[in-house]
């Protein structure tokens, strides 16, 4: 069971890594994830950090597509 | 609604039962407080704030769960569903403090992580009365830290209305995962008589309630109707009130058909935003308007007013004397289409 554990919080570990490291590029360039963003306070972001923290796997496809448009 | 985002959509509404919200919070607690103190002085002040936080936060989190289908049930609670967004972060609040406090007192003394902690302390994981179960709360607030946290609009646009709502559905899976943790926690007597009294009348009510709508929703679903000439025969029109709808099922899709100003227009149920149900919601300046968040389209039409993009697909209809037909045929969303003149 402890192996177990061990996995399913190296993973979280990770996930939440990777989320925080995409919220602080989010900070810096929001409006390429949402160029709704650039007309948005920048405070907002610092709201939002979180979530997009929490979401990432959703939101890192918008960056690609943006880079692709 | 809009071209850019805001910190929090608050109007006067909004603050007034923000207000509410954390007032009766505040009232909660103390009260708490109170009640504990006098019938169990010998609580410590971490097993106090712990209780009480909990507590209140199962408490506001069957309100939540219970406002939907109330405000299906009944027009009166649509104000407090148009809140409930606040309500939800602020249970996550309260849910976050129970959970700091009791990962600090039981589990951040040591020299092993926290987190880590709370997985192996009990490792009876195959026992039914020494279950781990404040595992079970942890990946609760998991989930409610990303329910709240995605509590926005960007959120909305961004992942796609379909997958905020799938996220959003996890709200059952941390209920389950609290009905558990608490009633588990009985087991070692972690958790007071009272917790476990809300938690039993609040699964009654809340199971109730949804199943109770789920019967009404499922009758307006597979109602009957007559077909004439490929039109299909809605009601009579004495059946809508003004300035609100009916709603009809076409092919599995939810119509709503609006009567105001001497006239019926029709477009399709879903609001684009959240996915509210247009049908429960009236005609405020003109506009239809969502009964969730207010979002307003307007009915000949179903484009929402400029400068805003949202739009939903509209259909035909036609009075043979006093009863409502309509086409089945959905227009692009968007779609001119001439009110039907009573």
């Amino acid at each position: 069971m402890e192996i177990v554990i061990k996995i399913f919080l190296g993973i979280l570990g990770v996930y939440t890594l990777i989320g925080i490291l995409f919220g602080v590029f989010f900070l810096i360039k929001a409006p390429k994830i949402d160029p709704l963003m650039a007309d948005t306070k920048k405070k907002v972001r610092f709201l939002l950090f979180p979530g997009v923290a929490a979401t990432w796997p959703f939101l890192i496809g918008k960056l690609f597509n943006s880079k692709t448009a | 609604m809009g071209l850019n985002y805001q910190l929090v959509l608050w109007n006067n509404h909004k603050k007034t039962y923000d207000k509410l919200i954390v007032l009766g919070m505040l009232l909660y607690i103390i009260l708490f407080a109170v009640v504990t103190l006098v019938f169990n002085s010998e609580t410590s002040i971490e097993t106090l704030v712990i209780r009480a936080f909990g507590s209140l936060a199962i408490i506001m989190l069957h309100i939540i769960l219970v406002i939907g289908p109330l405000a299906r049930l009944n027009s009166a609670f649509l104000p407090i569903l148009y809140n409930r967004r606040h309500l939800g972060v602020s249970m996550f609040i309260a849910a976050f403090i129970h959970g700091g406090f009791s990962m600090f007192q039981f589990h951040a003394l040591g020299d092993v992580n926290p987190i880590y902690s709370i997985f192996i302390s009990n490792m009876d994981y195959g026992s039914l009365t020494d279950f781990p179960f404040q595992v079970l709360g942890f990946l609760a607030l998991l989930i409610l830290f990303v329910m709240a946290s995605t509590s926005h609009d960007f959120f909305l646009g961004n992942l796609s209305a379909k997958t905020w709502k799938r996220l959003h559905m996890m709200v059952y899976a941390a209920y389950a995962l609290i009905i558990a943790h608490v009633f588990l926690g009985a087991f070692q007597q972690e958790t007071s008589p009272f917790t476990i009294g809300i938690l039993v009348f609040g699964f009654i009510l809340v199971s109730s309630l949804h199943l109770i709508t789920a019967f009404k929703e499922g009758h307006i679903d597979t109602a009957k109707t007559e077909e004439k000439e490929g039109w299909l025969k809605v009601c009579d029109i004495s059946e809508i009130e003004e300035d609100r709808a009916k709603i009809f099922t076409v092919e599995k899709e939810r119509i709503a058909i609006f009567k105001y100003d001497g006239k019926l227009s029709a477009i399709h149920n879903v609001c684009k935003h959240q996915g509210g149900p247009l049908g429960e919601g009236k005609i405020i300046d003109g506009c239809i308007t969502c009964p969730w968040h207010g979002y307003q389209y307007l009915p000949a039409n179903g484009q929402s007013p400029p400068p805003f993009t949202e739009k939903v697909a509209t259909y035909e209809l036609k009075l043979d004397g006093k009863t409502v037909y309509i086409n089945p045929k959905a227009f692009e969303e968007g779609t001119e289409v001439n009110p039907c003149k009573i």
